[in-house]
This record gives structure tokens, C-alpha cells and sequence, in this order.
């Protein structure tokens, strides 16, 4: 009695198992409806109405997959949706859709060059939907047993009887597929598959003989036969693998050769066009579809002007993806030369580029957007306090406003309040500075802060350039 | 008689090496198309003990060794496939061993009597297939070596036979076969093979 009552405890510790709350979490979708109008608010996002639908637009081009190699740019002032637009793009397109997001910073690595990096992500891009041949396990559960150790800690260990009109095998189980198949809810009586590679478990349904089971079930439960043969199968399936996961593949270097060899994670380019040849090869013979993907580049005025000039040349490929950039800079130099150029892009880039601007938000949007924040990090909070949080995001930054969600809710919880009210409000603003009013104080401190005697002429240029 | 030429010419054809290990003569063959053979021989009878392949997918991943002959006895190491699930050994143990005039195969864990266990040849798929009248094991499986030759299987030339907890099934070498494999012998016995400790390297 007590070991069950420990199972119960154990398994409800695993399911509710938290997820971290992220900058953009609250983002779902696009918010747009069938005739991608921009809904006001819907699916996290608020306002930027037409950003929001040019987006859209450049979605259903995506989701056409006819059309490679075309960049967008969405540019706006800091704390305006930019990266929120990108990933609910992202989250609009689904699973089998690739989707890259990188930041502009990230290509410069002493691992690999600057083109082998975007080489890469721009492969990352790409899907490839093709046949795999697996081996799967089809069956219907007649038992499935699982052991917790007498000491309580320790793997479990476990054993699943399948069946099918056929035959019975017992299989032993490891660690992972215990947790997958408590995961699933596996039970008696359930026709399920498992691809014995990956150990994906797919619920097919319930077995019909258990049709008459006084089981509680679902209207929706499925009533399937148990199947015929033998339990394990060859079968073919359909998935989506990246054009860089089959170059990674077929890179490696065989045998005990792989031991010596030094993994720079530099892919050759005879590999890369080995693959090509393929790819091309099988769609020839209808074998693969390619699935073009997005590739988001955020930040991307931190690429230099070498980058760039790679970019040009691998947006023309016809097997390129749709390229999404975002930048919060406007006239400014392009890494690595001296010249001015809008958002730090060279103008050959700018004029392949789509540009989608957004605009500031205003009072009523800011409100909505903390609401949703609220919502999101589970913050009660009463009107007037969201009230006095939308000013201070109006005068400050939306970011910051945000930020002050909740550390106000850790105040108001250690007095014990069940809301946050304008008092917390108040207490972290006057405990946490923003931007401007640091900007302040360091003007008036200034004088004691250390190596003050350096003389400052050159800092107001604020490019970090290296 | 041509088509069973053929897997000779295959086998001709191939890069091999070959090495004398534990009283047994190892051959690795990568074919034509790529795929990899292993056959161990005995070297004192020729008796052929195991026959594996091993071939890449269609992205190019490698696959494990599939046994057509012989089995594998190595357990899987932890962290990989056993973190999954694997076959519990209590299971009936399928593997194929041959003698010198017939394919044999022995399915071990195998309880139940003779009776019980029924056999039968599908032409279509060139498949022979095991049943089992309590519906506990069941088996669907192919001759390569007839496939490779283009023979037809006859019922007939198949017997079963039980006792220790084995089922054995025969299935008596067709005369083409035979004449086949005395050729494969005298063909791998020209391949010059490296003795143990003998390696190809120089230490530096």
C-alpha cells in the first residue's frame, strides 16, 4: 500500500513538471485570422497590426514552398515585437516546417568560419521529407509490469508483453521507456506502436475484444483489431530530417579512423555537394520533397560586411530558405568598413530585401501586452497597480516594465498580499533603476566612480566595434 | 543455374580480407553496391559459422549488423538500446545454423511439443512461415541463399524436429547449392589471409 501511494506521488512529480517561463512564451501565433487580417489581440500578440500582416504574407509564401532565396527584414525600435513577430512565425508554421533562429553574434566563432557557420544555419533550413525504412513493433499490450527497486531509489525496471493474432513476446524495458510509456499511459489492451530506433510510442487505439471493459472512457477513444503477423515490422516512414543532419551523417569518418580525427565541425564542401547531387537525385525519382524552412537572423547588424556578401550569393541558391531578419539599428556603419548604411546593411542586401517596420506601441497596447505578461508569470495584479505599470512602461521601456511584474508579485508575496498593488509597484521602482534614470545617476556620480581620471573624449561614439 | 553463378561473380568481384582468428577463417567482403559481408569458416571442416551484413540507409547512416547465420551474443551496451527495450531473453531465440547438407535453423525457448507448431511455405513472398497452434510464436522467413541461386522452395525438403526446449528445422540443400558453396570454398581459400598478431602496422 504505502509503495503505491509513493508511485502516485512519483508519477504526479512527473507530469507536472515546470516549464521555464521565456521572454516570448506567451507567443502562440501570429494572432491573424483566414484572410490574414490581424486580429487586435490574439495568440499573444498586440497590436502591430500591419507588421503582424505582412508577416502573414510572407507566411503563406513560406507555407507555398515554391518560392526560395527571399529575405525579409523587420526593423523597428528596441521593445516593439520584432523577435516576438519572428516566433510567432515560427509557431505558425508548425512541426514539420524548419525553423533557425540564430543571433547575429553567433557566427563569430573560433570553431569555424563565419561562411561555414552560415553554411550551416542556412542548411539547418532546409528539410528533406523522405521514406526511411524503420523497424517498428506492433502490437497489442497484454501486461505491462513495472518494478520500483526496494530501496526506493535507482532505476526502475520493467517488463511489456505485446501480442498480435499470432504471437507473444516479453520485452524487457530501460529506464527511458518506462518513462515514455507512463508518459503515454500505456495500459492493457492498447494497440500501440514503438519505432525500435528512436523509442517513439504511438497509441493506435484500444483492442476491440476490450470493447466491453467497464472502462471510463472518452468519446473519442478508437477501436482498432489487433494486429496480424509477426510483432516487429520493416515499414516505411515519412519524416523530415535537415540538409545539415544528412551532412553531419555522412561526414563522419568510418571505423576506428574517427578516434584520430580532429572534429573541427567544418563540413567538407565535396561532402555538401555529394548530398546536393542526392537530394537532387531522389526528387528526381520522387523519392524526397524538399521542404523549404525559415532561417531568422536576429540582431543581424553585428554580421559584417564579408557576411553579407556571402549572403547575397547563397540567397540565390535554389535551395535557399526564406531569410528573416531583424535589426533595432538605423543609419549606422556596417561591420568591418567604414561606410554608413540603413540598419547597418549594405544597399546591394537592402534592395533584395522585403522590409517590415514596427511601430511603438501605444498606452492601450502597452496594457494589454503586461496583462498578457501577467497571465503568463502567473501574477495577480489589481487594476490600478497594471495602471501605474503601463505609465511607467510608457515613460521607461516596455522591457523593463515587464520586469518589474515579478519582482513586484516577490514583494507583495513576502508581505504576505494575495495581489499586486501599487505599493509593490512603487517599492520595486524606487529598488530597481531603469535606463534613464541610471543614465542619471552616473551623470551626477560620475566624479567617484573608478578610472574617472581617464579622460572620456572618445566614448561617444557608443559603437562597440572590435 | 546461371542467376547462382551470379552470387559467385558478386563475391569474385568484392574487396576482401581475410584473417585466421580462433580457429576460424574470417572474411570481409565489401561488395559492389557498398553493402559490407562478414563469413566465418571453420578452417578445419568449412563449415560456414556466421554470415552478417551490415549496410547504410537511405540518408547514409549506418545500421547494426543484421546475422543471417550465426547469432550475435554481445548484449548491448547501457545508455543505448537499453535504455529502450530489448527482447527479454526468456523469448524463443531464432538463428540459423547450417550443417554441410542442409540449412538448419534452431529456435530456442521454444516449451511447447511438437505438435504444436505447424509449417508452411508462401511462394508468392518466398517466405516460409511458422505458426504456432496456441498463438505464441510466430515466423516469417526467407532462404537468402535460394533467393540469391533463383531456386524454388519445396515444402517438401523441410522437416522439423523438437527436444530440449528447441524447435530444429531442415531444409535439405538442393544440388545447385551444394555444387555453389564447394565453389565459394575453393574461391576463398585463394584469398591470402594475415595470421593473428601479424598486423600491417608499424608502430612509430
Amino acid at each position: 500500500m504505502a509503495a503505491s501511494t509513493a508511485q502516485k506521488v512519483q508519477e504526479v512529480r512527473e507530469v507536472t513538471r515546470i516549464e521555464r517561463i521565456g521572454a516570448h512564451s506567451h507567443i502562440r501565433g501570429l494572432g491573424l485570422d483566414d484572410a490574414l487580417e490581424a486580429r487586435n489581440v490574439s495568440q499573444g500578440m498586440v497590436g502591430q497590426t500591419a507588421a503582424r500582416r505582412a508577416a502573414g504574407v510572407i507566411l503563406e509564401m513560406i507555407k507555398e514552398g515554391k518560392i526560395a532565396g527571399r529575405a525579409v527584414l523587420i526593423a523597428g525600435q528596441p521593445g516593439t515585437g520584432k523577435t516576438a513577430i519572428a516566433m510567432g512565425m515560427a509557431q505558425a508554421l508548425g512541426q514539420d516546417t524548419p525553423f533557425t533562429a540564430i543571433a547575429g553574434s553567433e557566427i563569430f566563432s573560433l570553431e569555424m568560419s563565419k561562411t561555414e557557420a552560415l553554411t550551416q544555419a542556412f542548411r539547418r533550413s532546409i528539410g528533406i521529407r523522405i521514406k526511411e525504412e524503420t523497424e517498428i513493433i506492433e502490437g497489442e499490450v497484454v501486461e505491462i509490469q513495472i518494478d520500483r527497486p526496494a530501496t526506493g531509489t535507482g532505476a526502475k525496471v520493467g517488463k511489456l508483453t505485446l501480442k498480435t493474432t499470432e504471437m507473444e513476446t516479453v520485452y524487457d524495458l530501460g529506464t527511458k521507456m518506462i518513462e515514455s510509456l507512463t508518459k503515454e499511459k500505456v495500459q492493457a489492451g492498447d494497440i500501440i506502436t514503438i519505432d525500435k530506433a528512436t523509442g517513439k510510442i504511438n497509441k493506435l487505439g484500444r483492442s476491440f475484444t476490450r470493447a466491453r471493459d467497464y472502462d471510463a472512457m472518452g468519446p473519442q477513444t478508437k477501436f482498432v483489431q489487433c494486429p496480424e503477423g509477426e510483432l516487429q515490422k520493416r515499414k516505411e516512414v515519412v519524416h523530415t530530417v535537415t540538409l545539415h543532419e544528412i551532412d553531419v551523417i555522412n561526414s563522419r569518418t568510418q571505423g576506428f579512423l574517427a578516434l584520430f580525427s580532429g572534429d573541427t565541425g567544418e563540413i567538407k564542401p565535396e561532402v555538401r555537394e555529394q548530398i546536393n547531387a542526392k537530394v537532387a537525385e531522389w526528387r528526381e525519382e520522387g523519392k524526397a520533397d524538399i521542404v523549404p524552412g525559415v532561417l531568422f537572423i536576429d540582431e543581424v547588424h553585428m554580421l559584417d560586411i564579408e557576411s553579407f556578401s556571402f549572403l547575397n550569393r547563397a540567397l540565390e541558391d535554389d535551395m535557399a530558405p526564406v531569410l528573416i531578419m531583424a535589426t533595432n539599428r538605423g543609419i549606422t556603419r556596417i561591420r568591418g568598413t567604414s561606410y554608413q548604411s540603413p540598419h547597418g546593411i549594405p544597399l546591394d542586401l537592402l534592395d533584395r530585401l522585403l522590409i517590415i517596420s514596427t511601430s511603438t506601441y501605444n498606452e492601450k497596447e502597452l496594457k494589454q501586452i503586461l496583462n498578457i505578461r501577467c497571465e503568463e508569470e502567473d501574477v495577480e495584479m489589481t487594476d490600478d497597480a497594471l495602471t501605474v505599470l503601463t505609465r511607467i512602461g510608457l515613460e521607461t521601456s516596455l522591457r523593463y516594465a515587464i520586469q518589474l511584474i515579478t519582482a513586484a508579485n516577490l514583494v507583495s508575496r513576502k508581505r504576505k498580499g494575495t495581489e499586486v498593488e501599487v505599493d509593490d509597484i512603487r517599492r520595486v521602482y524606487s529598488l530597481f533603476l531603469d535606463e534613464s534614470r541610471s543614465t542619471q545617476f552616473l551623470k551626477e556620480y560620475q566624479q567617484d566612480f573608478m578610472f574617472n581620471e581617464v579622460d572620456p573624449a572618445g566614448d561617444n561614439d557608443e559603437e562597440m566595434d572590435t | 543455374m546461371a542467376s547462382s553463378m551470379a552470387w559467385l561473380e558478386t563475391l569474385r568481384k568484392s574487396r576482401k580480407t581475410a584473417l585466421i582468428q580462433d580457429g576460424r577463417r574470417k572474411l570481409h567482403f565489401i561488395l559492389l553496391d557498398g553493402r559490407e559481408l562478414v563469413e566465418e569458416y571453420d578452417v578445419k571442416t568449412n563449415d560456414l559459422l556466421v554470415r552478417k551484413w551490415k549496410s547504410k540507409n537511405v540518408l547514409g547512416r549506418e545500421v547494426k549488423w543484421e546475422f543471417e547465420i550465426g547469432e550475435q551474443f554481445r548484449r548491448p551496451a547501457a545508455g543505448g538500446e537499453a535504455d529502450l527495450l530489448m527482447e527479454s531473453s526468456s523469448n524463443p531465440i531464432f538463428t540459423r545454423k547450417d550443417t554441410r547438407q542442409a540449412f538448419q535453423w534452431r529456435i530456442r525457448n521454444l516449451p511447447y511439443p511438437i505438435e504444436t507448431y505447424s509449417l508452411s511455405v508462401d511462394q508468392d513472398t518466398r517466405c516460409c512461415i511458422i505458426r504456432t497452434s496456441n498463438k505464441k510464436y510466430y515466423k516469417k522467413f526467407s532462404i537468402p541463399d535460394m533467393d540469391r541461386a533463383g531456386l524454388p522452395l519445396q515444402q517438401s525438403d523441410f522437416s522439423m524436429a523438437h527436444s530440449n526446449n528447441t524447435l530444429i528445422i531442415n531444409y535439405k540443400k538442393p544440388a545447385e547449392i551444394l555444387a555453389l558453396e564447394k565453389q565459394v570454398i575453393a574461391e576463398i581459400q585463394k584469398t591470402k589471409e594475415s595470421k593473428e598478431g601479424d598486423m600491417e602496422c608499424a608502430p612509430s
